[in-house]
């Protein structure tokens, strides 16, 4: 885009002081204002990696409960930017169990919370807490265009419902994680 | 005025490009979480229950120790009884399997071939088992020495506490009751299994 913006200008360039001198025996001035806008704009980078959180096995299976050394690779969204003031808002559901949509027995959980965190593009990161109530942290701004990357990891693992009940069994639990950079006036 | 008129034209198709083709204010990304929990059956080491023990002297490993058998004056078996609880957790539907290895307890000597007449040789025991909703009952006879069980479905995952009493009651025998014991020591091997369906 920015390249054809130059041709005309270019043209007029030549052209202009040339009809000036065909026209006129004194010396003339004219003005011409030239205009250029850059919007708005924004890219989310580019992933590295998998794209996603495979936490593999989620239990001990010598107890049935929640492993407590559960983590997975930080992702990578490479050469993000902005070109003007942005807000960064991470967002994340539950790892909720897809096959067995049942209430869970007494004693059990379908359902994993967690956080996921935005850092990188702000001096705080954005983080969101599945099982908070609310989340103010989970949006912030950043007042000067930027580009970066931002990395985005998943901690904090917790059976939903308390740390004492066992998950059901189910090959395919699912959460996901949303990541949104946005230009603000 | 061409060339500027030409440059009014040339802004107009740059306007009507920009608009074609509006720059993204706002990015997302989608990151899926995933993970699995396998079909997971577990039991820990039994624990006495409190107040659970009569005539046993206890859990050692995994055995139950009857503390008197027999009564000294009469031979016949004398009632004893343990409440064991196991915590155990089944995270599917399941079964659970009892299996008595001897079908009762039966003398640990094989030596011991002189079954004189009028005494018990073989010692029949029940076991109650407790999980979740089920409740189950057990029993061995002592007629035979083969291996025994019995089998019982789950029908939801079920995590807590699965109890177990083996009970022998008073003047239990193979043959009549209150029959005398011929002299050996008697064991068996109870396994409980939660498996499966």
């Amino acid at each position: 885009m920015m390249k054809r913006l130059t041709l005309p200008l270019a043209a007029l360039a030549l052209t202009l002081p040339g009809v000036a001198l065909a026209q006129a025996t004194d010396t003339s001035t004219k003005t011409v204002g030239i205009v250029g806008t850059v919007p708005q704009m924004c890219f989310a980078g580019t992933l590295t990696g998998s794209g996603s959180f495979d936490l593999g096995i989620l239990i001990d299976t010598t107890t049935g409960q929640l492993r407590n050394d559960l983590s997975a690779p930080a992702q990578m969204l490479v050469g993000s930017f902005c070109s003007s003031r942005s807000t960064i808002t991470v967002s994340a559901t539950p790892l909720v169990a897809q096959d067995f949509t049942a209430a869970a027995p007494n004693g059990f959980s379908r359902s994993v919370d967690y956080t996921a965190t935005a850092s990188g593009w702000t001096t705080t990161p954005a983080s969101f807490t599945t099982s908070a109530a609310s989340n103010p942290a989970a949006i912030q701004t950043r007042p000067t265009a930027f580009t970066g990357d931002i990395a985005v990891a998943i901690s904090g693992f917790a059976t939903t419902g308390g740390s004492s009940l066992r998950l059901v069994a189910d090959e395919d639990y699912r959460g996901l994680v949303t990541v949104t950079i946005a230009a603000v006036n | 005025m061409r060339s500027l008129t030409l440059f009014t034209v040339a802004t107009l198709a740059f306007a009507g490009q920009a608009l074609a083709q509006t720059p993204p204010t706002s990015a997302t990304t989608d990151l899926p979480v995933t993970g699995r929990v396998p079909q997971t059956c577990a039991l820990q080491p039994g624990k006495i229950q409190p107040g659970g023990l009569n005539n046993i002297a206890g859990l050692d490993g995994d055995t139950l120790r009857i503390i008197q058998f027999t009564d000294p004056a009469t031979l016949a078996v004398r009632a004893a009884s343990a409440s064991i609880n196991f915590e155990a957790v089944c995270n599917f539907p399941h079964a659970v399997r009892i299996e008595s290895q001897n079908n009762g307890l039966w003398p640990v000597d094989e030596r011991i071939t002189d079954r004189p007449a009028g005494f018990a040789f073989a010692v029949p025991y029940s076991a109650d088992i407790s999980w979740g909703q089920l409740s189950g009952h057990f029993e061995t006879n002592a007629k035979v020495g083969a291996l025994s069980q019995q089998l019982y479905f789950v029908d939801n995952a079920v995590a807590g506490n699965f109890n177990l009493r083996i009970a022998i009651d008073e003047g239990a025998s193979n043959v009549e009751t209150r029959a005398p014991l011929v002299a050996g020591t008697y064991v068996d091997t109870v396994r409980i299994f939660l498996e499966p369906r």
